[in-house]
């Protein structure tokens, strides 16, 4: 295998350019989609007290009476220039600039996702290779019927129970805050994401579980756990070194898709938890009709797990050379 | 004979059994219910349970077990016609991205690749917000999102057979597009389809529940367990009893759904299923 | 995490099997795995690759997880949010759980009363002040006098008034202020109607001019109408003034004092704006020389002052019983349950002016062609039934039984009250006769849609087409986003049933005008109207009122389901927070938290609301030197 630098460049390039592609698609649908809901930003500040002229002079000045080939390309021409100048312009509705708006939201909703993913990888991985190892029988099937049943939980119910047990001023054990965000110290911000992220992580490990037992079975199958067992490790040892590492590539494909279907969940526990996230942004943002704003929320949601999708089928591919090649979804066959 | 064989074993004789009860319920709910969907009592409400009232009511003063019944038609009708749609527009996405024609196949595969990174709420937001939250919304958002997964994962599977020596061969004699498709593609794949879309009829209660919470799923007016759980949650520190029932109901269908789905494809693939090979000597193991 | 090292005795059946399959064999895969397959060597770089991530991710959850615990196992009393305690007992900070944010803070151009209850009072101030009573004493004017034939409106201003940028308030303050509302069509100028001119003779005097006598218009003054803006700070950040920046006019440019409405504000009251979080938290500082102090006698007796949004009701109840806010408002009448016995807390129920509207669409009549149903509004006894049908006191029981019955448009914090719930009692005999005289019954039910907007609860609309259910009415209930709401009903006026929430005060103009979304046309009620805006005393203006209101509702041209009052819950330390129409009007000035030494706070502050109510009672007082009232 040759795999001259150039290769690799040109490769590279190709799948910016994809990916720009694939953005450019989305942001024309979003656009378009968006145009369907009725009502406009402009009846939602002149509100139920206001005179015809009020919502009209209004419309002009958030230029909403422009055509829609006008509107797109300025929101277009906005999103690109932000790409070197950071501006992302200002919301119609609460006039914040929308990069620290977005910022300040990320700030609670990425941590979120990357606590999540951290408790579903830990939970996920522990039990399924405890679920393979365990010397106790009931062990292994408690654990398989755990992952099945706790990966069936809706996020809802799983925050509410989290709340019944855990919540400060009306749980059992009453120690964690289950309402907004504090920014006061890492402790008290890690503290406002834990239930939420509990209830998030614990129904994706499970589910995690599954995929993860299933990779180590496959990697089973090959004759490397033998090979480990035969140089002396226990079965428990060789699933939990060699199988794990076999299964690796496995693995991150699945935390990759699993990863982008947390999205309804976080939405439905950001609003449990009262947390000022993205997701509680952007359904205020919707409701109020500020389109631009969504648009480019909505964009960056996309732009997000596109670059997921991205950076697995690299991670792959470097950990795995048998993989550089095939094609893993994202990739356009030709 | 799949069912034959799928009520042989236990993790596909169970979940068939609940699922089976659970449209026995829906359908009864159609014709008969404790108290009438409507019938509201604005002096009893949150009541706890007693003779009259199974489960207790809710804060409007409605019978609880009366809504979880009707609800589980609802959410029964959402999950048929989830699969359906799911597997319909799954299907024909997939024919697409492995059309003959290279043109039709970049295409398709770059539009499905874009348009997957689009969250599901967001689509049901935008199907709800014209006419205000409706079943038809739920089910539309749920089966272009999880067909769209569907074409994605089956693909890959479904790319290695269309380019086996069969399609080959198939396309030198002239057999349609479609058909080569249907016959020599589609039963390739279709233990694939099977377990993903049972997998997305499970994914659709799930998603169910949290729309209807966020107020884009299932109207007010409609009973099924999303909304049961939803109306449940905003008191649920005061009335912690309420969120028990629907979130186990949720919690027991998904499970059903994913056993029965794993079943399904074990007892529909000939590698696995000697009945359908005609060897009735041998029995499934598991 | 430990799990046992037993040895391959444990495996599982087929596990073993496999291992029983010679030793050979592995050895020899070994031997071929080494000598090159390039799978084999994988293995061993990830061996490399993943396993720091791996165990640096689980030391650092540990690590947060014990962290957590350990901080909150030290702190777990629930004094939380209480920072900054000074003094014995007195706290110099307070945090405030409301339920409606405003989705930005420009006063002057968008709609809403979430932005009249943080800003007015607090932050921006008006001519008048707007009491708990809903009646209005002296603000920026100390007195005012109006001409015998109510067209000359003159307002004498306090003196040494400033803005909180040291900007000097005067006349001409207040002259900008009401010329630009009207000129720009801004929020405020409708409750100037028959304006005809307004100038300043000197630095503290403001005469305005009406072309025809209009009642209403003190107390509009006393409100969103009567709000005094700084010219400077404004205009400076309206792009407006050409010589300040470049051509881009964007706004971000905030040299000097000027300031950006929408998420900043500047005016002229006891607290400062000094942060905000849009539908998350406002936070109010307490200014260092506020000038009522000598002239209204109003001192802001805490530093600073949180304010934050909870959406969800369960959330701000959370909030509260967790200590992390200390007065909640509102709090669901349901939930007063969770607090009715803890020994911390205490709630109050008070009044406001809320009116839950089932407004009939009277101008179309609603109803479908499809089923020959179109215009069937029209039919005063098919609105007569609904109103006979519902029964408002289940809703309002079902809810915690804090609202209130309300048999007509005015609501009774409002001029023209009367009792007018005795006109249509639930009675749902009644309605099946009228109903049927009309045409439907339950076998042969009408068809009808209602829709609201989802902030209001689910169980309302449930509860409507239950009770109208049982006469033939079959309800058909769209509960959507307040923007497709706007949309379909307020603009395109496409509904039969419409419910919504007008927590404005002094609304009664509603239907009088028949271009408002309710159609509602009827030439008595606007005569009656327009006779009370010309009313010479104010006696004269109610009773005009409470016969146009009695004739809206005999006609049964809505229903009024309740008027919803707010409860709120506050921790007992807190004292003088306002408990009447605080959705709307909730000046905070007067709100102490903890024991303040009685030298400290001057004589006024003992008695919670009752304090702020003998404080508007003084200045009342000093009014009517003024003139009215």
């Amino acid at each position: 295998m040759r795999t001259s630098i150039s290769r690799t460049v040109a490769r590279i390039l190709q799948r910016l350019a994809l990916f720009a592609l694939m953005l450019w698609i989305v942001s024309v649908v979003i656009f378009l989609a968006l145009r369907v809901l009725p009502g406009d930003v402009a009846a939602i500040v002149a509100g139920t007290n206001s005179t015809q002229a009020q919502y009209e002079a209004l419309r002009t000045q958030l230029g909403l009476d422009q055509p829609l080939i006008v509107q797109y390309g300025r929101w277009l021409g906005q999103v690109i220039s932000s790409l070197w100048t950071g501006d992302l312009g200002t919301s119609l509705i609460t006039g914040e600039a929308m990069s620290t708006r977005l910022a300040s939201r990320a700030a609670v909703t990425f941590p979120l996702i990357l606590l999540s993913m951290v408790i579903a990888l830990v939970v996920g991985i522990w039990t399924a290779v405890a679920s393979l190892t365990s010397p106790r029988a009931w062990v292994r099937d408690g654990l398989r019927v755990l992952a099945q049943v706790c990966g069936a939980v809706p996020a809802l119910w799983a925050g509410l129970l989290l709340i019944l047990a855990f919540g400060r001023g009306s749980g059992l054990l009453g120690v964690l805050p289950t309402q907004g965000f504090s920014s006061d110290s890492l402790v008290s911000a890690a503290a406002s994401l834990l239930l939420p992220a509990l209830s998030v992580g614990l129904i994706t490990g499970a589910q995690f579980s599954r995929y993860t037992r299933s990779a180590l079975l496959e990697v089973e199958k090959d004759d490397y756990l033998t090979w480990s067992m035969a140089a002396g490790m226990t079965y428990a040892q060789a699933v939990r070194s060699t199988g794990l590492r076999l299964a690796t590539p496995q693995i991150i494909s699945v935390a990759g898709v699993t990863f982008a279907s947390m999205i309804t969940g976080v939405l439905t526990v950001e609003s449990l938890f009262n947390l000022p996230g993205l997701a509680t942004i952007l359904l205020s943002d919707i409701s109020e009709r500020d389109l631009p704003a969504v648009q480019t929320e909505l964009l960056l949601l996309a732009a997000f797990f596109l670059a997921v999708g991205f950076v697995i089928d690299v991670v792959q591919a470097w950990l795995d050379p048998r993989m550089a090649g095939v094609s893993r979804g994202t990739e356009v066959q030709s | 004979m799949i069912l034959r064989s799928l009520i042989r074993r236990w993790d596909g004789l169970l979940p068939l059994i609940f699922v089976v009860l659970w449209a026995l319920v829906g359908l009864v709910s159609l014709l008969w219910t404790p108290y009438a969907l409507t019938d509201t009592d604005g002096y009893s409400v949150w009541a706890a349970p007693s003779a009259a009232h199974v489960l207790g009511t809710d804060g409007a003063g409605a019978d609880i077990a009366t809504w979880l019944m009707a609800g589980s038609a609802t959410e029964f009708a959402i999950v048929v016609a989830v699969i359906a749609l799911t597997a319909v527009l799954g299907v024909g996405g997939v024919a697409l991205s492995v059309a003959h024609s290279a043109r039709v196949r970049s295409v398709s595969v770059l539009v499905i690749d874009a348009l997957i990174s689009i969250p599901t709420v967001v689509i049901a937001l935008i199907l709800a917000a014209p006419a205000g939250a409706s079943v038809l919304a739920v089910i539309l958002a749920c089966s272009i999102v999880y067909a769209l997964n569907l074409m994605r994962v089956v693909r890959p599977a479904a790319a290695a057979a269309a380019r086996s020596q069969y399609v080959v061969y198939a396309r030198y004699k002239g057999v349609s597009e479609w058909r080569i498709f249907v016959q020599h593609i589609l039963p390739q794949v279709m233990p694939s389809v099977i377990i993903t879309v049972s997998h997305s009829a499970a994914t659709a209660i799930l998603a169910e529940s949290g729309l209807t919470y966020l107020g884009i799923g299932v109207p007010a007016h409609v009973a099924s367990w999303g909304q049961s759980l939803a109306t449940a949650a905003r008191f649920v520190t005061l009335h912690p009893a309420t969120a028990i029932w629907p979130g186990l109901l949720i919690t027991v269908a998904v499970i059903a759904l994913n056993i029965l789905g794993d079943a399904v494809r074990e007892c529909a693939d000939p590698l696995t299923n000697p009945l359908l090979r005609g060897d009735r000597t041998q029995e499934v193991k598991n | 995490m430990k799990k046992g090292y037993s040895g391959g005795s444990a495996l599982p059946a087929d596990k073993r099997a496999q291992l029983t399959r010679g030793t050979d064999d592995a050895l020899n895969a070994q031997a071929r795995a080494r000598t090159g397959v390039r799978a084999a060597q994988t293995g061993r770089r990830i061996v490399q690759n993943v396993w720091w991530p791996m165990v640096s991710i689980v030391v650092a959850l540990a690590l947060l997880i014990s962290a957590v615990v350990v901080a909150y196992a030290r702190t777990g009393d629930g004094s939380h949010g209480v920072s900054g305690a000074s003094g014995a007992g007195a706290h110099s900070h307070i945090s405030i759980g409301l339920q409606l944010a405003p989705t930005n803070l420009d006063i002057r151009q968008t709609s809403g009363t979430a932005l009249d209850q943080l800003l007015i009072g607090n932050v921006y101030e008006a001519l008048l002040t707007r009491n708990e009573d809903n009646t209005v004493s002296p603000g920026l004017a100390q007195s005012w006098e109006v001409s015998a034939d109510r067209l000359t409106y003159t307002f004498h201003l306090n003196a040494g008034m400033t803005f909180s940028n040291g900007d000097t308030l005067d006349a001409s303050d207040v002259v900008w202020s009401i010329r630009s509302m009207m000129e720009g069509h801004l929020q405020g100028s409708n409750g100037v109607a028959n304006f005809a001119s307004v100038s300043a003779p000197d630095a503290r005097t403001v005469v305005l001019k009406l072309s025809k006598p209009y009642s209403e218009l003190l107390w509009n003054l006393s409100g969103r109408s009567g709000l005094v803006f700084d010219e400077q700070a404004l205009s400076g950040a309206d792009g407006s003034g050409a010589d300040a920046s470049g051509a881009d006019g964007s706004g971000a440019d905030r040299s000097g004092s000027a300031y950006d409405a929408k998420t900043q504000a500047l005016g002229s009251g006891p607290y400062v704006l000094s942060a905000y979080e849009p539908g998350v938290s406002a936070t109010l500082t307490a200014r260092t020389k506020y000038w009522g102090e000598q002239a209204l006698n109003r001192r802001a007796h805490i530093q600073t002052i949180t304010v934050r949004y909870f959406a969800d009701p369960q959330a701000g109840l959370n909030a509260f019983t967790s200590g992390d806010v200390q007065v909640l408002a509102p709090i669901s009448g349901t939930l007063t349950g969770a607090i009715q016995n803890d020994a911390r807390f205490t709630y109050k129920t008070g009044d406001g002016t809320d009116k839950y509207v089932l407004a009939f669409n009277n101008a179309t009549g609603g109803g479908s062609a499809a089923d020959g149903t179109a215009g069937v509004l029209k039919d005063k006894r098919v609105r007569q039934a609904i109103r006979y049908a519902i029964d408002e006191n289940a809703i309002i029981a079902s809810r915690g039984g804090t609202d209130a019955p309300l048999g007509g448009p005015i609501p009774s914090l409002d001029p023209g009250y009367e009792d007018l719930t005795g006109l249509y009692p639930t009675d749902v005999e009644k309605a099946r006769t009228l109903l049927a005289e009309a045409g439907y019954s339950t076998s042969h039910p009408l068809r009808l849609r209602l829709m609201y907007a989802n902030t209001y609860p689910a169980e309302i609309g449930q509860q409507l087409r239950s009770q109208l259910a049982r006469v033939g009415i079959d309800l058909n209930v769209q509960r959507v986003e307040f923007a497709t709401w706007l949309s379909t009903v307020y603009k395109q006026r496409d509904f039969d049933i419409s419910m919504v929430d007008h927590n404005e005060s002094h609304d009664f103009a509603q239907w009088a005008n028949p271009e408002y979304y309710y159609g509602y046309d009827n030439a008595d009620v606007q005569k009656l109207y327009a006779q009370a805006m010309e009313a010479v005393t104010d006696s004269e203006r109610d009773s005009l009122l409470a016969r146009a209101a009695r004739l809206v509702s005999e006609d049964a041209a809505a229903d009024w389901i309740m008027n919803y009052r707010v409860v709120t819950a506050w921790d007992k330390r807190v004292r003088g927070f306002p408990l009447t129409m605080n959705q709307v009007n909730m000046p905070l000035w007067n709100v102490t938290f903890g024991t303040e030494s009685a030298g400290a706070a001057g004589s006024s502050v003992q008695g919670g609301a009752q304090t702020a109510r003998a404080a508007g009672a003084d200045t009342a007082t000093a009014a009517a030197q003024g003139g009215v009232r």
